[in-house]
């Protein structure tokens, strides 16, 4: 019973990771319909900020947070306005070889400084952990959950009760229409690829706290970012929530009862069956054409 | 009239140039040495520590003018590819050089898929390559003549790891095995698995997982609830590093645990700091062995040296690529080989490695039939105060191993 308890502890935590980093993929891919491959990159970038700041100057991961959050808002605003708002209109293809093209710039170059060396970020209290009744919680992980919570929230505030995220919402339903009334949609749109990368860098920059990082670890935090949005339904943000607990519950339970090598397999056969039976996501409130 | 004159003369000028300019290239020969080698991707640190080590080599042989035959010096040309951690890649860059680039000799990159590969392809071409970072077992059994390792065999580099419980008190009396599922890794986890039952460890957990899973915490648990005295570690640097963070997360605390590999990677004990002491690590290679060639001097003058020139000490695989190299480097010499290097002359090259018993700062490299190093024995190390200290076995060590592992809570 009580490894039936750790595991499931152990699977909403990694699911509060996996709702933190693919919040933002779902905001971006429901208000622009851009899938956008390189956010694994902006992991690795908010990863690398904190990194960086705690190596040479020995600032404490957590106050690097506000400062992950402003790079990054400021390289998503500007990548947006300047060169994906180009292809917002092209088909889809267009815009995936586009982030796929700024995938592997960030990425290369990021190995070409950076060198290929693995890094963790091991502070005097790396791996603490609050032991319940035998059940242990990691407290770094704990406070990625409370950021997905957080960031969750804060999103459905922003978009449902503030000028600006009404604006959101009303370029993401129709854009002719919204141009109509009085919205900037070049502005909108690079805000809203601003806001979705700051989430995204604050929680890479979590995530090194507690795992190995390198230049290239981007592509498969693209993947499960990916999963995550289908599973909790298309451009709905607090899917991402849904999404992401249920598969880190799935793969930790498989990890724990069945093989680790399972985990991995069952993701994707989950995936297959959410799009087949539920293809607006768990929630149902998926864009789904 | 004049023109023409004038055009001709140029003509006349412009081909003695090129002949004698040909003449100063060809006066001065040297050595053409390539090899592919993972410097991108998931193997790319270890792969960049191969090239470091190459690199070492040639710098010290071509500062002394390159290597001596026959009373004349032929300095050494590196020549390296980036197989991107992509084992069909290496196969074709391996490919490249020995058909296009037209090296004379090889050498073996990082990692047993892409050696395994590349090695295949230098067998076709009668290329000798000596590798001194791969050891898969599968590596050695497949009857080729042409590859060579300085490296025991996979399954046998653990040995030191799970021999050490003949000096551990109390004894440990139970295991758990865990790896990822690559073929150097899985290999290691079966050399732990032969070697534990031999000395009476019961194995209460045993279990492969793919290199790419995120989330080490969930398997953790699982062996944790079966409380093994030891947990053995099929690794590389990136798993080693991942299995200690998860450990203190989930608050799993062995009497000891022990990589295949990784922790002898400067960056291991560099990232980890406090958290990597207690860890034991197989390797093939110490400092303090009492081990030495005219080339690079002892084991210690090495690892100075080393330091010297990357400001780090090097790792095992690091002295076993630098001993590969000097190992070809003896047997050119022995033969009187010169470059541009022929078919036959490699084909004798081959020859003479299989008989070869060469001393060098790394210890004896004695190539067996298969073409595994076979005269040497494997050790384990332990970091102890922040850094590698040699363990076991005990004629050997610098330190006594420290054991039981303290646990996290008490760190």
């Amino acid at each position: 019973m009580l490894l039936f308890l750790q595991s499931l502890m152990n699977g909403l935590l990694l699911g509060g990771i996996y709702a933190a980093y693919s919040a933002g993929f779902s905001l971006i891919f429901g208000v622009m319909g851009v899938i956008n491959i390189f956010h694994g990159e902006m992991v690795m970038l908010g990863a690398f900020l904190t990194y960086w700041l705690f190596t040479l100057f020995h600032v404490d991961p957590f106050l690097t947070l506000p400062l992950s959050f402003f790079s990054l808002f400021l390289l998503g605003y500007l990548v947006q306005r300047f060169v994906i708002h180009r292809v917002v209109d092209a088909p889809p293809m267009i815009s995936y070889i586009l982030t796929f093209g700024i995938h592997l710039i960030i990425a290369y170059t990021a190995l070409w400084v950076w060198t290929a060396d693995f890094r963790t970020v091991t502070t005097s209290y790396s791996g603490w952990n609050a032991d319940l009744g035998g059940v242990i919680i990691p407290y770094a992980r704990l406070a990625t959950f409370g950021l997905a919570l957080a960031v969750v929230a804060g999103l459905y505030f922003l978009l449902n009760k503030t000028e600006a995220g009404r604006a959101i919402q009303a370029t993401a339903q129709d854009e002719e229409l919204a141009r109509l009334m009085g919205v900037n949609i070049t502005q909108t749109f690079a805000l809203t690829f601003g806001l979705g990368a700051a989430i995204t860098g604050v929680a890479g920059s979590l995530i090194s706290t507690y795992f190995v990082i390198f230049p290239q670890m981007g592509l498969p935090y693209t993947i499960i970012a990916f999963c995550v949005v289908v599973l909790g339904g298309m451009g709905y943000v607090p899917g991402a929530l849904w999404g992401g607990l249920i598969l880190g519950v799935v793969q930790s339970l498989t990890a724990t009862y069945l093989n680790a090598g399972l985990s991995g397999a069952l993701t994707f056969i989950l995936l297959f069956i959410v799009l087949i039976v539920r293809p607006a996501g768990i929630a149902g409130k998926g864009i789904v054409d | 009239m004049g023109l023409k004159r004038g055009v001709s003369f140029g003509a006349i000028l412009l081909c003695c140039l090129i002949v004698s300019t040909h003449g100063i290239a060809s006066g001065q020969q040297k050595f053409r040495i390539g090899y592919a080698d993972p410097l991108t991707g998931t193997f790319g640190r270890d792969g960049n520590l191969v090239k470091d080590a190459y690199n070492f080599w040639a710098e010290l042989i071509n500062a002394k003018g390159g290597i001596e035959v026959k009373g004349k010096r032929y300095p050494v040309e590196l020549t390296v590819i980036d197989d991107k951690s992509n084992a069909a890649e290496n196969a074709k860059f391996t490919e490249k050089l020995i058909t296009e680039d037209k090296v004379d000799l090889i050498l073996g990159g990082f990692g047993s898929d892409s050696v395994f590969a590349g090695s295949a392809v230098a067998e076709k071409y009668k290329y000798p390559l000596i590798s001194g970072a791969a050891s898969s077992d599968k590596l050695f059994e497949r009857g080729f003549k042409y590859y060579f390792s300085t490296l025991g065999k996979a399954t046998e580099e653990v040995r030191g790891c799970v021999d050490i419980v003949q000096i551990l008190s109390p004894k440990p009396r139970t295991g758990a095995i865990i790896g990822s599922d690559i073929l150097f890794t899985s290999l290691a986890a079966e050399g732990y698995k032969k070697y534990a039952v031999q000395d009476g460890i019961e194995i209460v957990h045993f279990e492969l997982f793919p290199i790419t899973l995120q989330d080490y915490n969930s398997i953790l648990v699982k062996v944790k609830q079966k409380n093994p005295d030891l947990l053995f570690v099929g690794s590389h640097l990136m798993v080693a590093m991942k299995t200690v963070q998860g450990m203190k997360e989930i608050d799993f605390s062995p009497k000891m645990v022990a990589f295949s590999y990784g922790p002898t990677v400067p960056d291991f004990i560099k990232n980890l700091g406090k958290d990597s002491e207690y860890v034991v690590a197989a390797s093939e290679w110490a400092p303090n062995l009492p081990y030495q060639d005219p080339l690079f001097g002892t084991a210690r003058e090495f690892n100075e040296n080393y330091y010297k020139k990357y400001g780090r000490y090097p790792d095992y695989v690091e002295a076993a690529s630098a001993a590969g190299a000097y190992a070809l480097q003896a047997a050119v010499q022995k033969l009187g080989i010169t470059p541009p290097v022929k078919e036959e002359d490699r084909v004798r090259l081959m020859e003479e490695l299989h008989r070869q018993h060469l001393m060098t700062f790394y210890g004896v490299v004695k190539f067996g039939a298969d073409g595994a190093n076979e005269a040497h024995p494997p050790v384990a190390v332990q970091v102890q105060n922040g850094k590698l200290v040699n363990v076991f076995p005990k004629e050997a060590a610098e330190a006594v191993p420290w054991y039981p592992m303290k646990p996290w809570k008490e760190r």
